[in-house]
């Protein structure tokens, strides 16, 4: 032991405490003396020993009477007997009250030493016991409290997980498994997993992590497709557990619900093939003119010649707004988070924007009217999205006018929202048609609208503007009449002025 | 013998009046229709020797469906149909005659863009197959 050794000697006559004391200052200890039962009690009490030597026979307070009191004090003391009666009963008595060992007496430096040392030895043994057992109540309470914790993080875990060990039984899950996987049998710990999932592709995806060629390999993924009431997509991620040695100890199994990001890829890679084909009709339009015209494969005449080239301008203009079309649906979509709002007066963006596209409508002869009240009540929205809004509408209204058409841009305030209105006297859209305007590319099919371009994208992006900004749009369409589209923007508060 | 008479359907202007001018220089008569159900009409009233059909018109089959429903009309059966399909390459699908034909009912196809001499040649072949058969 690193720290002092310290001994208290015990003994009514003198020349064996004083003995003592000297041989075992000699080996190192710090010792005591106290010259009866209370007097050691006593210092006892103030100062804590390694290790008693007691004589039995003692005035005023005797070595067993020593010994109990003592033993109240510290369990792991040792207590070491002197006796001059060294009878087989009076050492088994000693014993009896706690005693660790005796010395009869007379006795040589060399017994004393012994004996002490194999005292103290077992001391040293049982205080170390003490520590490892603490040490021991403490790790298993981290454990315990580590086990809660882990319960709680898989527990609220949003993939589901299952681990089973290399007999192929469950050993933890967590809630989101079962929702996931729709297990409707009891899971309990020891459960064969062949009970409890169902899917022979997804057990034969677990078996994979324990076969022995998976040696090379520990984790993999996998995504498996649920069918049932309701059929999901899952990534499943297995990771074969080993030890040491290499030999499995289990699997453990993540369960992520990816269905909705399928989707998403669905919808992203069907807009892809939509616009790769809208992008290749004017290419291609583009493309065979300006051959037939290089080659003279369309014949020579001047007239004919000159009008494909100016189809091909037209189209290639067409290409032009369809890709500016595109950036603008890309931008309305990553705008999604951040949108500069701000106070506007849609009375200015409407005067402005119809101003600026007043010659577009001059080859037909238009007459543009606008129907704004003096004040507007404002809304709050983003100035360049409305200004593409009602360039989107103003340019359909010209489009599919007719000669000598009028276009008619209104706005009326009510309670809630500011309605803004673009009717036009065209060619109007048929009923069957009229659900599908707003979608992505679709363009109204027939002799009027032949040579009119389009890029299939205006109403599709006035809408998403729309919605963005939480607003509503209406459309009424009679064949040759005309259409109307309403878009009802929600006004920023009642003027309180 | 006359001309021949080629019937054009598609819903894209600006092919018809490229290859109308293209066909139109190579010597033939073309009629034109900008849909299924306007290209069966000229079927009828034009009877045209051969038929250059777009695979997507109003919808992704129009080009299908009419091309069962020539071939499934005892009358019409035999005018050979070119069906033209802008959906290979970079779109993933493809069609050829060898794999597609006997489903598609079509007597040959052609993909979109395409080349004018090409396309006249392969007029040229079906009609001189057209007229042994």
């Amino acid at each position: 032991m690193a720290e002092t050794v310290n001994i208290l000697v015990v003994d009514d006559e003198k020349g064996i405490r004083e003995g003592c004391r000297r041989i075992l200052i000699g080996e190192g200890y710090a010792v005591d003396v106290a010259e009866n039962g209370k007097q050691a009690l006593e210092m006892a009490k103030a100062k804590p020993y390694d290790l008693l030597l007691v004589d039995l026979m003692m005035p005023v307070m005797g070595g067993i009477e020593l010994m109990e009191e003592v033993r109240q004090l510290d369990q792991e003391i040792i207590m070491i007997v002197i006796t001059g009666f060294a009878t087989v009963e009076t050492a088994v008595e000693a014993m009896k009250h706690g005693a660790y060992d005796y010395i009869p007496k007379p006795f040589t430096p060399e017994q004393l030493v012994s004996v002490l040392n194999r005292g103290l030895e077992r001391r040293r043994l049982s205080i170390e016991a003490e520590k490892l057992r603490e040490e021991r109540d403490q790790k298993l309470l981290e454990v315990a409290s580590e086990k809660s914790k882990l319960h709680t993080i898989v527990n609220s875990m949003a993939d589901g997980i299952i681990v089973i060990n290399r007999e192929r039984q469950l050993v933890l899950w967590n809630p989101a498994l079962i929702k996931m996987l729709n297990l409707n049998v009891k899971l309990e710990p020891g459960k064969d997993i062949d009970e409890i999932i169902r899917e022979k592709h997804l057990i034969e995806i677990i078996n994979k992590a324990f076969s022995p060629d998976s040696s090379q390999y520990t984790v993999f993924s996998e995504e498996i497709e649920l069918t049932g009431a309701e059929s999901k997509i899952l990534m499943v991620n297995v990771a074969c557990v080993r030890d040491e040695q290499g030999r499995d100890l289990g699997v453990v199994s993540t369960f992520r619900d990816i269905t909705g990001l399928k989707e998403v890829e669905e919808v992203k890679s069907q807009f892809v093939t939509m616009v790769a084909h809208e992008l290749r009709a004017p290419l291609a339009a583009v493309e065979g003119y300006l051959t037939a015209y290089l080659t003279g494969v369309a014949g020579t005449d001047p007239q004919f010649n000159r009008q494909m080239l100016e189809r091909a301008r037209l189209r290639a203009q067409s290409l032009m707004e369809l890709v500016n079309d595109l950036l603008q649906f890309a931008r309305l979509e990553s705008k999604k988070v951040a949108r500069k709002k701000e106070l506007l007066d849609m009375a200015d963006i409407v005067i402005n924007t119809v101003e600026l596209m007043r010659q577009q409508g001059a080859s037909k002869d238009l007459i543009f009217q606008l129907d704004i009240p003096e004040k507007l009540p404002l809304i709050e929205a983003d100035r360049t999205e409305m200004e593409q809004l009602i360039t989107n509408l103003v340019s359909n209204a010209i489009k599919y006018n007719v000669k000598n058409g009028k276009v008619i841009v209104s706005a009326i305030p009510n309670t809630h929202f500011l309605n803004i209105k673009v009717t036009d006297t065209g060619i109007g859209i048929e009923e069957e048609s009229l659900p599908c305007i707003f979608d992505e590319f679709y363009r109204v099919q027939g002799p009027k609208t032949r040579y009119t371009t389009g890029t299939g994208l205006g109403l599709a992006i006035v809408k998403r503007i729309v919605e963005s900004h939480f607003g509503l749009i209406e459309v009424e369409s009679k064949v040759d009449k005309g259409t109307t589209f309403t878009v009802k923007l929600p006004l920023k508060e009642i003027n309180k002025e | 013998m006359g001309k021949k008479r080629i019937l054009i359907i598609d819903d894209d202007v600006d092919f018809i009046d490229l290859n109308r001018a293209v066909l139109e220089n190579s010597g033939f008569e073309v009629v034109t229709a900008f849909s299924g159900r306007e290209g069966m009409d000229k079927v009828k009233f034009e009877l045209p020797d051969l038929i250059l059909l777009d695979l997507m018109m109003e919808k992704h089959d129009t080009g299908f469906s009419f091309a069962k429903a020539i071939k499934a009309d005892p009358r019409y059966k035999d005018i050979p149909i070119l069906m033209i399909s802008s959906v290979a390459g970079e779109t993933g699908y493809d069609f050829s005659q060898d794999l597609d034909g006997y489903w598609m009912k079509t007597d040959g196809f052609i993909n979109k863009p395409v080349a004018p001499e090409e396309l006249v040649k392969r007029i040229n072949s079906l009609l001189e197959g057209a007229k042994k058969g």
